[in-house]
């Protein structure tokens, strides 16, 4: 009998696998979409066919088998620009997104274990910070520290920390009322077993929601920051950035400015496809 | 009403100090390219522009001369904060209402029609184009919609802005493609939402008894469907408005629209706090009330929720 109470109360540790089992095969498609994009991103150097600086007399070429994008107005090859460009967009937005899961995590937890003044603090400041628009907030914090990759993640990432933050405080909030917690509060775990143990493996598929959300949001406001032209500077250069070259020079060459756009759109798209599958599967499976 | 006006002066805070927090003096920006100028003359223009106070003093200066509704002096300009503001405020308050409205013209018909048969074609339609139309950033809509009607068609002009005052038409032909484009961002933020609430509304009791009682489909559907399913999408004015606030600073780049997002592009590019500071707490201010406005709203609407909004 006194086994059976403790199944009853078991933990569950639903995990990552279970979650994407649950989903339709719209999931695999957008993992496998963005597994490509991520690979063929980070082997930039060997996949590239050509030196993205490397320009030539051959300008704003239309796609063809050598360049398969196009040459832009230097006669740099626009494939291997966007090869380049989507390394550094990557690298942005993972760090952007490392930071603000990581400091959003410990702000959300800490706020939904602590209770009382240190959460109402926390909370407040998260709401502050929600008030200015992002882009905005960016403006200043960029005016401010310049536009570095590194700076541009960290900026980017601490901007979005308080939503995160807001949303991990809700989810653990809701697991403490679980019966589980309260059987591991009643068998005296430390509040590190609590909440390294306990609390974090079942709010990881809400935790990998928000991190697919937010690298879309890195995404979004990244290339609106290098559009304006406040983002990364040339020569380096992020899908961005692109965009904004191709569309100075849109009547010259058209297929500048369609790729970066186009694969901008189709990683926020592939981002935001995951984040809604795995959050219907987290929603709709029922607590045991 | 209380919180409002602390979440006001804690965003005035921050702005301040994070603009103060870095290594770069403005001054020197400003002097760049000017030749010999010697210590004396910086401090002097230091001075001028209140730089050589302690921060503190700083922030009292420019809190006390906002509660007296005086933004303060441009850095770079003869202008004050104020002549500034006053020139760009009605350029991007209309594209933003403008394009709000759009948004819930659009938004209300597609929620309403997806939400008669949920997972029927219709219902899929809407649901494909506004999960495309969330990724796309607000800038490349701008840039499609500049392609397709400006570029090819040549039906509307790519760039630009008249005062309505000089030439109502010019005006309301220039704001079609930007309030376009921020309402066809933002329309798929209130699909989604009013989608979900309608089909719960319409799922509910009082609508069968509705049907049952022989009203016409309009009425129900409209009458009592809708009008219930509105009230909580309200809230999502509110996050529709933060996120056009943001979306148009860029909008106006793209345009080309001098309202106070460009103004606050072009302080960036100068480090001109002084119009920074107070662009991003204005904006932030409009955000706010419209927040406290919709609550407010929200318990008018609800009779359930007055007491608790009151209270609020």
């Amino acid at each position: 009998m006194a086994s059976s109470t403790v199944l009853a109360v078991a933990n569950p540790r639903r995990t990552f696998l279970d979650s994407v089992r649950n989903t339709g095969w719209q999931t695999w498609v957008a993992i496998g979409v963005l597994a490509i994009i991520v690979i063929v991103s980070v082997a930039a150097p060997i996949l590239a066919p050509f030196d993205p600086t490397l320009q030539s007399k051959d300008r704003f070429a239309t796609p063809s088998l050598v360049h398969l994008f196009g040459t832009d107005e230097l006669g740099r090859d626009l494939f291997s620009r966007v090869l380049f460009g989507g390394q550094l967009t990557m690298f942005i937005t993972a760090g952007a997104t490392a930071v603000a899961m990581f400091i959003g995590v410990i702000w959300g937890m800490i706020a939904a274990f602590a209770r009382g003044l240190a959460d109402e603090v926390l909370m407040r400041l998260a709401d502050t910070v929600m008030a200015i628009p992002q882009m905005l907030f960016a403006l200043v914090f960029i005016s401010a520290f310049g536009a570095t990759p590194e700076r541009l993640a960290l900026i980017i990432g601490v901007l979005l920390t308080p939503t995160t933050a807001r949303l991990i405080r809700s989810t653990v909030l809701a697991e403490i009322q679980e019966d589980y917690y309260t059987a591991a509060v009643a068998y005296g775990a430390s509040p590190r077993r609590l909440l390294l143990t306990e609390i974090l493996p079942n709010v990881r598929v809400p935790i990998l929601v928000q991190t697919a959300i937010n690298a879309a949001n890195v995404l979004l406001l990244e290339a609106s920051m290098s559009f304006v032209g406040l983002g990364i500077q040339p020569p380096d250069a992020t899908w961005g950035t692109l965009v904004q070259q191709g569309y100075q020079k849109m009547y010259q060459s058209f297929s500048y400015l369609l790729f970066p756009a186009l694969l901008i759109f189709i990683t926020i798209w592939m981002l935001n496809l995951l984040a809604d599958q795995l959050g219907d599967s987290s929603s709709s499976k029922g607590r045991s | 009403m209380a919180i409002s006006i602390v979440m006001l002066i804690a965003t005035s805070l921050l702005v301040f100090i994070v603009l103060r927090l870095l290594p770069g003096d403005p001054i020197i920006t400003r002097l760049g390219s000017t030749p010999g100028v010697d210590a004396e003359t910086i401090a002097r223009l230091r001075q001028e522009a209140g730089l050589d106070a302690p921060i503190w003093e700083q922030y009292l200066n420019w809190f006390g001369g906002l509660l007296r509704g005086d933004f303060g002096q441009s850095f770079f300009n003869q202008f004050s904060v104020n002549e500034l503001i006053v020139m760009r405020l009605p350029a991007t308050l209309e594209v933003t209402v403008v394009s709000i409205i759009v948004a819930i013209l659009i938004a209300i018909p597609a929620a309403v029609l997806s939400a008669l048969k949920p997972l029927g074609r219709v219902d899929r339609v809407v649901t494909a184009i506004s999960t495309a139309g969330m990724a796309f950033p607000q800038f490349l809509i701008g840039i499609m919609l500049i392609i397709v009607f400006a570029v090819n068609l040549e039906w509307l002009p790519a760039r630009g802005y008249i005062p309505f005052e000089q030439d109502p038409v010019g005006n309301l032909i220039r704001m079609i493609l930007p309030a376009l484009t921020l309402a066809l961002a933002s329309a798929p933020l209130f699909i989604r939402f009013l989608r979900a609430s309608m089909i719960e509304v319409l799922s509910s009791s009082f609508i069968r008894t509705a049907t049952g009682k022989g009203l016409s489909r309009w009425a129900v559907v409209v009458g009592h469907g809708l009008r219930n399913a509105l009230i909580p999408s309200l809230t999502m004015l509110g996050l529709v408005v933060g996120y056009t606030l943001g979306g148009v600073v860029i909008i106006e780049y793209v345009f080309g629209i001098p309202g106070l997002g460009s103004l606050a592009i072009d302080a960036v590019f100068k480090r001109d706090y002084a119009v920074l500071q107070s662009v991003v707490l204005l904006i932030s201010a409009m955000f706010i009330l419209t927040t406290l406005v919709v609550d407010l709203l929200y318990g008018v609407l609800d009779p359930r929720l007055r007491i608790g909004a009151r209270r609020g």
